[in-house]
């Protein structure tokens, strides 16, 4: 048995099994977007295109798409800004191993913490009648400040809980990297009399060009996986402010609706959008970081 | 045969026949197969199981699931035929699928006398009833009540309030916002059994009516009035109201911050509570103001036709829903201190539950009984209707958009499709 063989012939189950899962699942969810079913009755009949058809007339759908798109750009975006401005911070002004290692166990609590504890713990702080954050928004003379019941804070608003949990917990693998750097670079900036903040813009963090598109992508992944913490702080509202597309596809399949079909329709779209944007965005990262 | 031998013999026969025939089905179901939800009335009853058990040698097993998945799981069991539940869980929003399906015994012919059905709180049998036949055995639900704060209305020398109009002014001389006071709150969030659930008595109160005809009717004047109405109490309550859940609403008021409250009459405990109220023996209570009628919910068990379709299991099903809400097991529950989940007049009227609350609450749920109903539309597309009307409600409210005919003739646009996927 030759080595190529046998790496093959070790690959198969894993990939086996993961292609069985993928597979299956979407092989389901198609043959579900082809029919009527609900969960109201085991009843149903083939619909051919009719729930993608139906999908192109729903203005929810589309706002739920729309909704969705911003999420991603405020959180990944969000997130990464602020792992860099952190880890740079850090970088420069805590210079003891102890107190970085101190700084960087505190900032990986919140990644720690449950998504929904999480999501109860900051819906209590906003609120504006009992909640700390407008308590202080109180003493500085603003407020009181509606943040989940005003459509156009509401996005915002849950976005700046993700990007808590995730932004701290990607500045302590963004000041881990920036510590493994070699010196000389720097060193050098240095001697060219090259300012603080000139010497990360041009020199530490365009050297961090791959790693950071890898996490921009990992974050990206992650934010589509926003549920939980979507429906416990604002369950989609005001309104439809944020109600993201896995938001939309459970009310309609789960919650109330019991329309899987549909349901099931508007996942393939997900999936079909999601894998050609992701497709795209990684090979201009990787163009990028060539 | 004299007329004494004939009373004798009927007397007998009336005691002897069940017995006999409850004779015959001890030990003939091997699991008595009941389908729940986790509220306390149904997790307090594994402790007395044991006694059941013993009394038909069979071993109840109860599957407790979320809510919307103990709709969907009793709802394939029956639709599909499978009957592998004797007893389901049923509430308020799928009683009339239930009905119309023929999924489910009336109670009368499977539980038996000894049971006291006639006991039932009203509010709670007039939401299990269809065409005057009740359908399930109630063990926790209500209708809605007045809570008000005693003192401040003395203090601004309001009477309490007994009809809709006296209720919004002294709202709107209560509100103290510059103060953190506020004269009322409300559910904001969307959702049939949110917003739309607050919001349904003001419609009722207007005159709407679900349909007309075979046609969604919630878009009509009577429905903007009541969501006007609505919207205006909403700015003389605490800020973020617009998505306010049932939970937002009550924490306000018993944290102080709040004047006048209507909410499900189980929330009326929770301000007595010492250790999470602000305003322990600061509270009234007193029935929905007129015109407002009182929304009747409902959870408690029926005997599943497709289950239950042999006599033995009808007989034991039956048993084991009389015993599990009757009297004795009430009273067990009160004696363990839970007062939440109460289906009996005779439980509200005993000492033990006088112990638990003011008698000032007690007498509120019973003058609201009567006023209480299922206000809800009696569909099987309710949830999906409700659910979207709540969505147009909540954009109302939270000024995403001021167009309120627009917004309810958008929801009754949604709910003919829904209504025509049922026939």
């Amino acid at each position: 048995m030759t080595r190529n063989t046998f790496v093959r012939l070790t690959l198969v189950p894993a990939i086996a099994l993961l292609a069985t899962l993928a597979l299956v699942s979407i092989g389901g969810a198609i043959w579900f977007a082809l029919s009527n079913r609900t969960l109201r009755s085991p009843d149903y009949d083939f619909v051919g295109a009719y729930n993608f058809l139906r999908l192109l007339r729903d203005s929810r759908f589309f706002n739920a798409l729309e909704i969705s798109a911003l999420w991603e750009v405020i959180t990944v975006s969000g997130t990464l800004g602020l792992a860099v401005l952190l880890s740079v911070l850090i970088y420069e002004t805590v210079q003891k191993p102890l107190w970085r290692n101190l700084i960087c166990f505190a900032f990986l609590v919140p990644v720690l913490l449950p998504r929904v504890a999480a999501a109860f713990i900051w819906r209590f702080m906003y609120s504006p009648s009992l909640g700390v954050i407008n308590y202080l928004c109180g003493l500085l003379g603003i407020g009181p400040v509606e943040f989940l019941a005003d459509p156009s804070l509401a996005l915002m608003s849950v976005a700046v809980v993700d990007i808590w949990q995730w932004g701290l917990f990607f500045t302590v693998i963004v000041l881990k990297l920036m510590e493994t750097l070699p010196r000389d670079p720097i060193e050098a900036a240095m001697l060219d009399n090259a300012r603080r903040w000139e010497i990360h813009a041009y020199v530490t963090l365009p050297m961090l060009k791959g790693p950071l598109i890898s996490l921009a992508l990992v974050k990206a992944v992650e934010s589509l996986r926003s549920f939980d913490l979507i429906f416990v702080m604002t369950g989609g509202g005001p309104g439809k402010a944020t109600e993201t597309l896995d938001l939309y596809a459970y009310q309609m399949g789960i919650n109330m609706g019991g329309r899987i079909s549909y349901a099931s329709a508007m996942s393939l779209l997900l999936l079909l959008v999601t894998t050609i944007a992701f497709t795209i965005i990684w090979k201009a990262g990787k163009k990028w970081a060539a | 045969m004299d007329f004494k031998t004939l009373s004798l013999s009927t007397a007998l026969c009336t005691i002897a026949v069940p017995l006999i025939a409850q004779e015959a089905c001890v030990g003939s179901l091997g699991t008595l197969n009941v389908i729940a939800q986790g509220m306390p009335a149904v997790t307090a009853l594994d402790a007395h199981l044991a006694e059941f058990n013993d009394k038909w040698d069979t071993e109840v097993k109860i599957t407790l699931l979320g809510e919307n998945e103990r709709r969907a799981k009793s709802r394939l069991d029956a639709s599909t035929g499978a009957g592998s539940y004797q007893v389901i869980y049923i509430d308020e929003a799928n009683l009339a699928e239930y009905v119309e399906a023929g999924w489910v015994h009336p109670l009368a012919d499977v539980v038996p006398d000894t049971y006291d059905l006639g006991d039932f709180r009203t509010d709670l049998s007039n939401v299990a009833t269809v065409d005057g036949v009740q359908y399930f055995a109630p063990f926790v639900g209500g209708g809605d009540v007045m809570m008000y704060r005693k003192d401040l209305l003395e203090a601004a020398g309001i009477a309490v309030p007994t009809t809709l109009d006296d209720m919004v002014a002294a709202i709107k001389t209560l509100n103290d916002a510059d103060n953190g006071a506020y004269g009322w709150s409300a559910r904001g969030q969307r959702g049939s059994g949110m917003n739309v659930w607050r919001w349904t008595p003001f419609f009722r109160a207007m005159g709407g009516e679900w349909m007309d005809g075979d046609a969604p009717a919630f878009n009509s004047a009577e429905g903007v009035k009541a969501t006007e109405l609505y919207t205006d109490l909403m700015s003389y309550a605490p800020p973020g109201v617009a998505t306010f859940n049932w939970s937002d609403s009550v924490e306000a008021f018993r944290g102080g911050q709040v004047a006048i409250l209507i909410e499900s009459d189980v929330f009326g405990p929770w301000m007595e509570d010492p250790a999470k109220s602000a305003v322990v023996g600061k509270v009234g209570y007193a029935p929905p103001p007129a015109p407002l009628p009182s929304a009747g919910w409902a959870h408690g068990w029926a005997i599943s036709k497709v289950g239950a379709s042999e006599d033995c299991e009808k007989t034991i099903a039956g048993d084991f829903v009389g015993w599990a809400t009757s009297k004795e097991m009430e009273q067990n529950r009160i004696n363990a201190g839970i007062a939440s989940d109460i289906g009996r007049v005779s439980t509200l009227q005993s000492d033990g539950y006088k112990a638990l609350v003011p008698q000032e609450y007690i007498d509120a749920l019973l003058a609201t009984g009567p006023k209480t109903s299922l206000l809800i539309m009696a569909s099987p597309a309710w949830p999906e209707i409700g659910d979207n009307l709540g969505l147009a409600l909540e954009e109302v409210f939270s000024g995403t958009r001021d167009d309120v005919q627009g917004a309810l003739a958008e929801a009754a646009f949604f709910a003919e499709d829904s209504l025509a996927r049922l026939k």
